[in-house]
């Protein structure tokens, strides 16, 4: 897929999607007394062991790194619930079962880095790689529908991942058709064929710091 | 016992065995035979030691030989199993496969599953979804039949599996080890619901006996072959994994394989001694016995008939036909005994056991869904003769009454059993239930973690807080300990009495010492046993069975023994003070116990709190202790958790109820703690009703909830809210009244004050809009902040209520004019209290038959601090009276200070005047005091006279309205009643005057002091 090779297509590589997703909130189990936290995005804590808390992810990860927290696996990442979601997945070949928008950063974040805390976490992790499967493959044969007459595709439930990968060659698909379409652009498009609409005005890309 | 034996007895005459193969080489076998009926009870599947299934009709046919042989194993057949619809057989072996056949057409399917070594044992649930193998590997493995997929694997048996068995209500499978290991496994967790360590006999593999259990066909005990001499079988109860009866006096050797007949009314053993018996369940009778010349290792029952199939371990089968006598009903015949009257029949007989089966049982038995929605019903009572060798199966004395009242067998069916007294616990604890750990103790700080691995045991404390920079190591436990208790500090053990040998010891490990070798343990006198440990700051406490309070300091001296005033239940500390908990009396009939609590102050040795526990109609204790600001609390078996409160003269708040919080129904909360807020409990799924070792329990937090009634305000949360802030505030100035600390809780105070206000106020608007308006002038009444009255006033004001608006002003300014008068109050006694103390000298002459106030003997000081208490204790509108004469009495005030010997009698006069008007008795006796004495004390005196009488005088009408007495009516409050702003110069004025007044009464004292 177009995105998926090349990294500059796409509007936020893999490691942006996941410092993104780095923001959702997720339960720990402190082990460790501590006071509040006055973060610029919040107040978090106080912390007090055994107490379970909330914080956002990459604190998480943060004090899980210093074996300072359990952390808690969310809801959906229970073995039933994935099940669940696979099997409805693979029923329903025209949506997209809900899942937590950013649920291939954090799952993976999780197995990165908290894989102890996960009960069952090979039969979690197959169950997830199978859905996302399912899931891009969905995504990949709903591209096939896309038309001269398609000026919008609707996409529900599509986690931040799966758009990444996709966005680039979407809009590119939906701007060709429209301009194929329209036969004044056609003549306008000649001169300005060349420049790139999406890369254009990008500086040189900084890799993040890898956690 | 030997009663009922009829023919056939002492020879293999009644049954012919004939050999699997015709010629077939008869070696003697290592006892791998099997048999089996198919589900028409035509044929009989069979295997010997080598690795052929043969196919045999029945009655044999005229041809000699098998039907069809099946030569697909490579080696020795150790099990089959029809699927419970006869499509199929699924045979397992020696060569590490099982294998699946259709059947009757016998075509090889598939193979089902490999092992790295043998299997040994092979099963078809009931359902026929799922087969069950097991052997000499780690794990026993749950296959599903459908696509061959492992659905789980039970790991747990520490020695090879040899026999399997699914319960015929598809919840449990059971499993036998070859040494003599019950375990039993619940199919949807996949956990291990219950183990019996070594209750069947040890068995070496390579013997032809095997330990075979069998569940009976309605599921309700499991047939285990019996470890002790004498006793053949043993049925374990399927919920409590206790005992139920047993069958004895049959076989001479251990029993290796054994089959229920099945209507469950009959079963078939067979042991080492080569004979097979048939037993009556009921009557626990052997009916009858076979002789064979070698050892029978598969038993069989025909599903059709009168019959059993015996094959031995020679590979020679047979069936035994008739089997069951005829005056006797047929093995198979279901019809005539209704499942609960033989459950009761079942248990009424038993010859070993005293049971009381209350009616309950019965219907819980039935049913299975029955039992699940009501956990309650299911309580029977039960003495275990054999508690040293089962008491370890006990489930938690939370879900039944355990050790009823031993009962007369003929009353047992028709009389409900008493309740009995609980047993003692530890806070905290959990029961061991058949896993290897269990916690002596947890709470929130920490965990003990009792260990057993092999019959050696240990301990291991673990805080939760792991940045406290100490581990604890695992201490390996001599003395087998079932209580602990711990803190930050230290933790305490203590171990029950074991015979004459090991008495009952009580151990102490501090976790962090100077002093190396701190660590001390006391050996209890022989007929003394510890029943509850508790640990504080400083002390250790024990009870014992002899109601004996044991307190010892932390480095083991003997602080103190008191005697209880009964049968422990369960104790706990916290900082200095410790609570024990101990039976008053038998229970109600409705099995509500009747504890009695006492909390002692063991660093000031006195006794704080004492009084019986009111415990949930029908409920036991399961949990005591001290919440974070150390009020005590306790947890009862109905889910309602109680906190002491020192209001109302030591009374319990409900502030917290499982059943309204736990999330679905089926959930259970086992309490851990509590805060000022919040309560901390572990939720555990049924049939669970304590958590796990492992995976770490996980706390749930819930915030306190009083029961309230759903009111016309429609705003419970907020209710409770105040409910519990004005309970909260009310202990947090009690505290700082009894430390005497103001300060230190002042901010608290402030803080929680502002809470309840706010809480209060939307309380009010909620009020408002459901325009009840008296409601809202009572919650107005209750704010204490000024900042939070105008927020009121402003509040009904923009709800458009002008009426209401104008009466909490009115309200308001009340209340500020009073407040101001009552601080004028202090001051003049502030102004006063130089006085004194210049005076309190020479004035001692005068004294001399004058004591209006027995303080002023003690010097000022002590009386200055008795007018502000007789002030702020509430003489509220008491002052109310003296409201006109602010303006003046600040003057005055500020006069007097410069010249005290003069004008403060005249100030005096002031409040005194006004009272003439209305209480003409009371100011004469101002006045005879004032001539009796002409010294500065008497002013002194008639003012702690006025103000004492005063209240009395006005409490004939406590809520007198201002509008209702022109008298009380402040001048001020007149000119400014329609204006804020002239009401906030007044105080403002007010405010500076004070100032001015006490810079002034600080140097007139010096002053005073001068001259």
């Amino acid at each position: 897929m177009a995105g998926q090779s090349n990294p500059q297509l796409s509007i936020f590589t893999a490691a942006e999607v996941e410092f993104l997703a780095e923001d959702e909130q997720i339960d720990i189990v402190p082990n460790v007394r501590m006071d509040t936290l006055h973060m610029i995005c919040g107040d978090y804590g106080p912390f007090r062991p055994q107490i379970p808390v909330r914080v956002p992810l990459w604190l998480a990860i943060a004090l899980k790194k210093r074996s300072k927290c359990r952390i808690q696996p969310p809801d959906w990442m229970s073995v039933e619930k994935l099940t669940q979601v696979l099997e409805d997945e693979r029923e329903a070949p025209r949506e997209f079962q809900p899942l937590p928008f950013h649920y291939v950063e954090i799952s993976r974040l999780l197995f990165d880095h908290a894989r102890d805390d996960i009960t069952d976490p090979y039969l979690v992790r197959s169950l997830l790689e199978d859905i996302r499967d399912v899931r891009f493959h969905k995504v990949e044969s709903g591209l096939e529908t896309l038309s001269g007459k398609t000026h919008a595709v609707k996409l529900k439930n599509l986690a931040a991942m799966e758009v990444n990968i996709v966005r680039p060659f979407i809009v590119r698909a939906l701007q060709c058709f429209y301009k194929h379409d329209n036969e004044d652009l056609i003549k306008q498009a000649a001169n300005e064929l060349d420049s790139q609409p999406v890369a254009s005005d990008r500086v040189p890309r900084r890799t993040l710091r890898p956690r | 016992m030997a009663k009922g034996r009829g023919f056939g007895r002492g020879g293999s005459k009644g049954v012919v065995m004939l050999e699997a193969e015709e010629g077939g080489a008869s070696e003697r076998g290592d006892g791998n035979c099997c048999i089996a009926w198919d589900c028409e009870g035509a044929h009989l599947i069979s295997s010997n030691s080598h690795s052929t299934l043969f196919f045999h009709s029945w009655p044999a046919s005229s041809s000699p030989g098998p039907l069809r042989r099946l030569a697909h194993h490579r080696s020795a057949i150790t099990g089959l199993a029809f699927s419970p619809s006869g499509s199929s057989l699924a045979s397992c072996s020696l060569d590490h496969s099982v294998k699946l056949f259709s059947y009757p057409g016998g075509e090889f399917q598939s193979n089902v599953t490999r092992f790295t070594l043998p299997i040994r044992s092979v099963a078809f649930s009931i359902t026929g979804s799922m087969l069950a193998a097991a052997g000499e590997d780690d794990g026993i493995k749950l296959i599903s039949t459908i696509d061959s997929s492992i659905v789980r694997v039970f790991k747990g048996h520490n020695a090879p599996v040899v026999s399997l068995s699914f319960d015929p209500n598809n919840e449990y499978l059971a499993s036998a080890g070859s040494d003599g290991t019950i375990m039993c496994w619940s199919l949807s967790s996949g956990k291990r619901v219950h183990t019996l360590y070594h209750a069947a006999p040890n068995t070496d593999l390579n013997s032809s006996c095997r330990n075979e259990v069998a569940w009976h066909p309605k599921g309700d005990v499991l047939a285990v072959p019996g470890r002790k001499n004498g006793v053949d079988v043993v049925m374990y109860d399927r919920d409590t994994g206790e005992k139920v009866f047993s069958l004895k006096g049959g076989h001479s050797a251990t029993v290796g394989f054994l089959a229920w007949s099945f209507n469950g009314k009959y079963i078939a053993t067979s042991a080492g001694d080569n004979q097979v018996i048939l037993w009556d369940v009921d009557n626990r009778q052997d009916i009858d016995s076979q002789k064979f010349e070698s050892q029978i290792c598969s038993l069989a029952w025909k599903p059709n008939g009168n019959a059993l199939a015996v094959m031995d371990a020679d590979g020679k089968f047979g069936v035994w036909e008739p089997i069951v006598p005829a005056h006797m009903a047929l093995p198979n015949d279901t019809s005539t005994q209704p499942s609960a009257i033989d459950r009761e029949e079942l248990l009424r007989f038993s010859d070993d056991d005293d049971l009381a089966v209350s009616e309950d049982e019965d219907k819980t038995l039935t049913s299975d869904r029955e039992r699940s929605a009501s956990p309650d019903i299911f309580s029977r009572s039960r003495k275990q003769k054999d508690t040293e060798e089962f008491g370890s199966l006990k489930k938690s004395s939370v879900s039944k009454k355990s050790d009823s009242q031993p009962q007369n067998k003929q009353m047992a069916s028709s009389v409900a059993s008493l309740p009995t007294m609980q047993k003692a616990f530890q806070p905290g604890s959990t029961q061991p239930d058949g896993g290897i750990r269990h916690f002596l103790n947890y709470n929130l700080v920490g965990s003990v973690t009792s260990c057993q691995n092999e019959g050696l045991s240990h301990v291991e404390v673990e805080f939760h807080d792991t940045g406290r920079g100490f581990r604890v190591p695992a201490m390996t436990d001599y003395f087998g300990f079932t209580m602990a208790a711990m803190n930050e500090t230290g933790s305490v053990f203590a171990s029950p009495r074991k015979g004459e040998k090991s008495p009952s010891t009580v151990l102490y490990r501090p976790f962090s010492s100077w002093a190396s070798n701190s660590e001390w343990s006391m050996r209890l006198p022989a007929e003394e046993e510890a029943r509850a440990v508790a640990v504080g700051l400083g002390w250790v406490a024990a009870t014992t069975s002899l109601n004996h309070l044991r307190v010892y300091s932390e480095a083991g001296l003997q602080m103190a023994v008191l005697s209880l005033q009964g049968p422990v239940v369960t104790m706990t500390g916290h900082q200095e003070v410790l609570a024990v908990a101990t039976h008053a009396a038998v229970p109600f009939p409705c099995g509500q116990q009747v504890i009695h609590c006492m909390v002692l102050n063991l660093a000031a040795h006195t006794k704080v709190i004492e009084g019986w526990l009111p415990l949930s109609p029908g409920s036991q204790l399961t949990w005591l202790g001290f919440s974070e600001a150390g009020l005590l609390s306790f947890y009862d078996s109905k889910g309602l958790l109680r906190v002491h409160t020192s209001q109302y003269g030591g009374s319990w708040l409900p502030v917290f109820s499982a059943s309204k919080e736990a999330k679905n129904e089926d959930e259970s909360l086992w309490m851990v703690g509590l805060t000022d807020t919040q309560v901390m409990c572990v939720a555990c799924k049924f049939p669970d009703k304590q958590p796990q070792v492992s995976p770490k329990p996980v706390l749930s937090i819930f915030n306190l909830s009083l029961p309230l009634v759903h009111s016309d305000l429609g705003a419970e949360d907020l209710e409770n809210e105040f409910l519990l802030k004005s309970w909260q505030l009310a202990q947090i100035t009690d505290e700082a009244v009894r430390v005497n600390d103001e300060d230190e809780h002042e901010e608290e105070i402030l803080k929680l004050e502002a809470t309840l206000d706010r809480c209060i106020l939307r309380l009010i608007a909620a009020a408002c809009k459901g325009d009840k308006l008296m409601k809202a002038v009572e919650l107005t009444k209750k704010l204490s902040l000024d900042k939070s009255w105008k927020g009121a006033i402003k509040l009904v004001s923009a709800m458009k209520l002008p009426a209401l608006a104008e009466r909490l002003s009115t309200m308001y300014e009340e209340k500020i004019t009073h407040e101001a008068s009552q601080e004028q109050e202090l001051v003049v006694q502030s102004a006063l209290t130089g006085q004194v103390r210049n005076t309190a000298i020479d004035a001692s002459l005068n004294t001399e038959g004058f004591r209006p106030s027995a303080t002023m003997k003690h010097g000022p000081a002590p009386d200055v601090q008795r007018i502000k208490s007789s002030l702020s204790n509430g003489h509220v509108l008491s002052h109310k009276q003296k409201v006109p004469s602010i303006g003046e009495r600040c003057e005055e005030a500020s006069k007097s200070s410069l010249s005290n010997d003069h004008v403060l009698p005249q100030k005096q006069r002031v409040p005194s005047t006004e009272k003439r008007g209305e209480g003409p008795t009371k100011s004469s006796t101002t006045g005879t005091f004032a001539e009796d004495n002409g010294t500065h004390l008497e002013d002194k005196a008639t003012l702690n006279v006025a103000q004492e009488e005063e209240p009395f005088q006005r409490s004939s009408n406590p809520f007198a309205k201002s509008a209702s007495n022109p008298f009380a009516k402040p001048p001020v409050a007149t000119d400014s009643h329609t204006g804020g702003v002239s009401l906030l110069e007044s105080l403002k004025r007010m405010r500076d005057t004070e100032l001015d007044l006490k810079g002034k009464v600080a140097r007139s004292n010096k002053a005073v002091r001068h001259s």
